[in-house]
């Protein structure tokens, strides 16, 4: 491709391709609108399922089978038979290979970034609509082979979601060799979707923007996209191989990580956090961007320091890649490199500071709306800073000698990953499902939904960094097999019903995602007055996006502009003095 | 409003309470809510700086609370009041980078000071040195005779009939004595652990003495060391997931007091001599890599 005229030309023929009708649009549509959806609506399904996952090991951890009392007594009525503590490791391997690989990441990336960039940069199409069609498909699949493994001998994988070498690489050892052997696979698979998707997400933001869509004038929900698609591209290939090396290990007498016959087990747990750590920042970066966006919309402001945001996420990007070693503090690997790792982790928690500083400042003097989405975006903000400063305590070197694998480190990851991302993503769903479905979702509906969520949620995962600072071990099936733990099981019993609580309150927003699909109100083309570019077309939008390629004039967040009559000024509207079709030129300064 | 809410909040709150009448006769030394009691020497740097950086934490969440229900209140959306329209403030953006880069910075360098201090400072000549080698799903312990000095291990020989990866030949190890599950700590002295694995990775923790260490097959740790203040009975728990009955992979480990530790280490037998197969004893493998 040639580089000058890509913009233009790109956005034009990357939607020639016919738009199937019917059913056969959801299975072989290649706009990016319905591959966003196709993501969409698969990674909710399986947000209920390792929902269910989670339950399911919360109920044993409050009424555990295995049991037995002090005094002789054999378990508890209430127990689930079911889960011996085989299935239990399946449990919560399976949860959290669900909700990172199948939930977290297709929402933010698949949905939201297929369904979102495009619009929000001006293009027609993604790219390459035939590899963002294949990432989906390879998405699916690798949900397929993963669910599977409940089905085989053996059962599904329980290493825990880290798999550890040399329980998950010898068979003898985790008496699941087909269910780790799928694992591998579906992973390899599910690495192929997002590598497919970041490349393609480059390419589309570094080609294909708008006129006048300078870098700095694209909203920071494209810019966290960005950044998040670079990390996958060079983070995702490490598991890969890693995954294609368990495998071999496991099934072809290689010896990757069997210090039996001279492997290395620590190889293992670099290459596997050296994915894993960038990998927390895939997960938290587009919520960030997306929740910025939507702080902007409802406080009615721009966002505070639009370029130090940008410049933060560039960081936690750079950083995100040195970083790893600090969930290796204790598994004896040089002491000095751990002392090293300290400092950069250390480091690393000041960019998330200074965005956080900035979305206090965007509420500052804002006039602000308070509606589902943006109480969402709210409890993403306090929610993501108490995950923030509970993960200094583990960064800390002497401290993670009493925290590791405790559960402060569960709490710690669930108020990133659900206080978090989940939050984020709820907040973007009450901000773009009317431009997704062309109807509003019901705010009543969604406030219930909110308050029922961020009560249970803090009411689940707050007590977890109390039981965890007493002693209580991860990935144990039964804690009251311990003395100094049996004393904490009322704690773990009132986390159980907080999760039980915390679960059921998300029918309440299945009701409402369903039902405002046929009854909710109508949505028109910009119900939140909004300023980005996928506000100026029709909900949901038409094939092809644009019916002309629009062009920018200015940054991504005018509200509030003094002197203007509406509290918005739309990025494709031209300065008064400006004529339409003239040059567009740096009318507002971003940042 | 507000009543009609409580009416239907309320049975719900009532559901999340009765999970907490089924509450255990048994009663811990310290509250449930909080920190178990420190009884190792290196467990109060550990704690120190767990406060210092709670308080830290705490100031900075009251603080970033505050603001944001401040302005949540202050500048809720009213009609006619149109909002601020700003793009940010330089200066404060150097403000707020440069103060969180001095903290987390110090709290790096400090936390580096007192690491080095626990782990790669070598312990004390007159340290007990007790070998721990974990296997599924339990502890092998390896305690020194009479000459206080432990058989060399080697990571290499280790085999399911020589946990330790000792030598039979080695004079050192002829008078050593082994428990499985059973740790007995004299107080009130260093003790220096040889932490290894025969199969899977395992780890170390008991957190009464703030200790965590993963131990993993092929290596042998040497760096860990420890000395209990107080006695009293704790349970050592495997805490990395080491497969099916990881969940029940504990030891018994008592600190007493030296003239009961000495009492009971002579009433053990000496450890069985295990087949040798290389005569050549390698030196420990230690964190040199």
């Amino acid at each position: 491709m040639s580089t000058a005229t890509l913009s233009h030309a790109a956005s034009h023929s990357s939607h020639d391709h016919a738009e199937p009708t019917g059913w056969k649009k959801y299975l072989w549509s290649m706009d990016h609108k319905v591959i966003g959806l196709q993501y969409l609506f698969t990674s909710l399904l399986f947000l209920f399922v390792g929902g269910g996952l989670a339950l399911l090991l919360r109920w044993q951890l409050a009424y555990p089978s295995t049991q037995v009392m002090p005094n002789g007594d054999v378990g508890n009525p209430i127990s689930l038979a079911f889960i011996n503590p085989q299935f239990y490791n399946s449990l919560f391997t399976m949860h959290a290979t669900v909700m990172v690989f199948l939930v977290v990441m297709p929402l933010l990336i698949g949905a939201f970034g297929n369904y979102l960039i495009p619009l929000k940069i001006g293009a027609g199409d993604m790219a390459f609509p035939l590899i963002n069609e294949l990432s989906y498909w390879a998405y699916a699949l690798s949900g397929v082979i993963l669910m599977a493994s409940f089905l085989v001998a053996g059962g599904a994988p329980a290493g825990g979601w880290t798999s550890y070498a040399p329980l998950s690489s010898v068979a003898a050892y985790n008496n699941t060799q087909i269910g780790q052997s799928l694992w591998c696979v579906g992973i390899f698979i599910n690495g192929l979707a997002s590598i497919m998707g970041a490349f393609n997400y480059i390419t589309t933001i570094v080609n294909m923007r708008a006129p006048g869509m300078g870098f700095f004038r694209m909203p920071l929900a494209v810019w966290a996209l960005f950044i998040t698609a670079f990390l996958l591209l060079l983070a995702v290939p490490v598991l890969s191989a890693a995954a294609a090396m368990l495998f071999l290990d496991l099934n072809s007498g290689t010896n990757f990580f069997n210090p039996a016959h001279g492997g290395q087990p620590l190889l293992w747990q670099h290459l596997f956090w050296f994915f894993g750590h960038p990998e927390v920042y895939i997960m938290i970066l587009p919520a960030m961007g997306l929740v910025s966006d939507v702080l902007a919309i409802f406080a009615r402001k721009p966002i505070f320091g639009y370029r130090a945001m940008v410049y933060a996420m560039v960081a936690i990007g750079f950083l995100g890649f040195i970083v790893w070693g600090h969930h290796m503090f204790v598994s004896g690997m040089n002491l000095v490199l751990s002392a090293a790792f300290g400092v950069s982790t250390m480091v690393i928690a000041v960019p998330s500071a200074i965005k956080t500083f900035n979305w206090l400042g965007t509420l500052w003097g804002g006039s602000i709306r308070f509606t589902t989405a943006m109480l969402n975006a709210l409890a993403f903000v306090l929610m993501f800073v108490i995950g923030g400063l509970s993960g200094i305590f583990m960064a800390s070197t002497p401290v993670d000698i009493f925290v590791h694998h405790t559960y402060f480190i569960v709490a710690h990851i669930h108020y990133v990953l659900f206080g978090g991302s989940i939050f984020g993503i709820f907040a973007a769903i009450y901000t773009w499902y009317p431009k997704m479905f062309g109807r509003m979702l019901d705010e009543t509906l969604g406030k219930i939904h909110f308050a029922f969520t961020f009560v249970f949620f803090n009411l689940c995962f707050f007590p977890m960094h109390n039981v965890g600072l007493g002693g209580m071990m991860r990935r144990i099936a039964d804690p009251t097999a311990y003395e100094h733990l049996r004393s904490l099981q009322p704690i773990n019993q009132f986390i159980t019903l907080a999760a039980i609580g915390l679960g059921f309150a998300q029918f309440i927003f299945l009701w409402n995602f369903f039902r405002s699909l046929k009854y909710g109100a109508p949505a028109g083309n910009n119900p939140w007055e909004a300023t980005t570019l996928e506000w100026m077309v029709a909900s949901p939008p038409g094939h092809g996006n644009f019916e002309a390629t629009p062009t920018v004039y200015r940054g991504p967040y005018d509200f509030s502009v003094p002197g203007h009559a509406r509290d918005y000024i739309m990025q494709h509207e031209p300065p008064i003095s400006e004529s339409p079709v003239g040059k567009p030129k740096r009318a507002v300064s971003a940042g | 409003m507000q009543s009609r809410f409580y009416r239907f909040v309320s049975p719900f709150l009532v559901l999340l309470f009765v999970g907490l009448l089924p509450a255990h006769a048994e009663i811990r030394e310290t509250s449930v809510w909080w920190l178990p009691r420190n009884v190792n020497m290196f467990g109060h740097a550990i704690d120190f700086i767990f406060y210092v950086i709670l308080v830290l934490t705490g100031v900075t969440f009251i603080g970033v609370f505050s603001v944001l229900a401040y302005f949540l209140v202050k500048y809720r959306a009213r009609p006619g009041v149109p909002a601020i329209h700003s793009h940010g403030n330089n200066t404060l953006e150097v403000v707020w980078t440069t103060i969180p880069v001095f903290i987390f910075l110090g709290l790096a360098i400090y936390g580096n000071e007192e690491w080095s201090r626990m782990r790669r400072k070598t312990p004390p000549a007159d340290a007990l040195p007790v070998a721990v080698v974990g296997e599924q799903f339990g502890w092998n312990v390896r305690y020194p005779g009479p000459d206080g000095k432990l058989a060399k291990m080697d990571a290499k020989k280790v085999s399911k009939e020589n946990p330790f990866g000792v030598d039979s030949a080695d004079p050192a190890g002829l008078d050593d004595f082994t428990t499985y599950n059973d740790l007995v700590f004299p107080v009130n002295r260093p003790i220096r652990l040889y932490l290894g694995s025969k199969d899977v990775i395992h780890a170390f923790y008991v957190p009464e003495f703030r200790l965590y260490q993963d131990m993993v097959p092929g290596r042998v740790y040497d760096f860990v060391w420890l000395k209990a203040e107080a006695t009293g009975k704790f349970q050592l728990a495997c805490n990395q997931l080491c497969g099916q009955g990881h969940y029940k992979m504990f030891g018994k480990l008592s600190v007493v007091p030296v003239a009961e530790y000495e009492s009971w280490a002579k009433g053990k037998a000496p450890a069985p001599a295990v087949t040798a197969t290389s005569s050549s004893a390698t030196p420990v493998v230690s964190n040199q890599r």
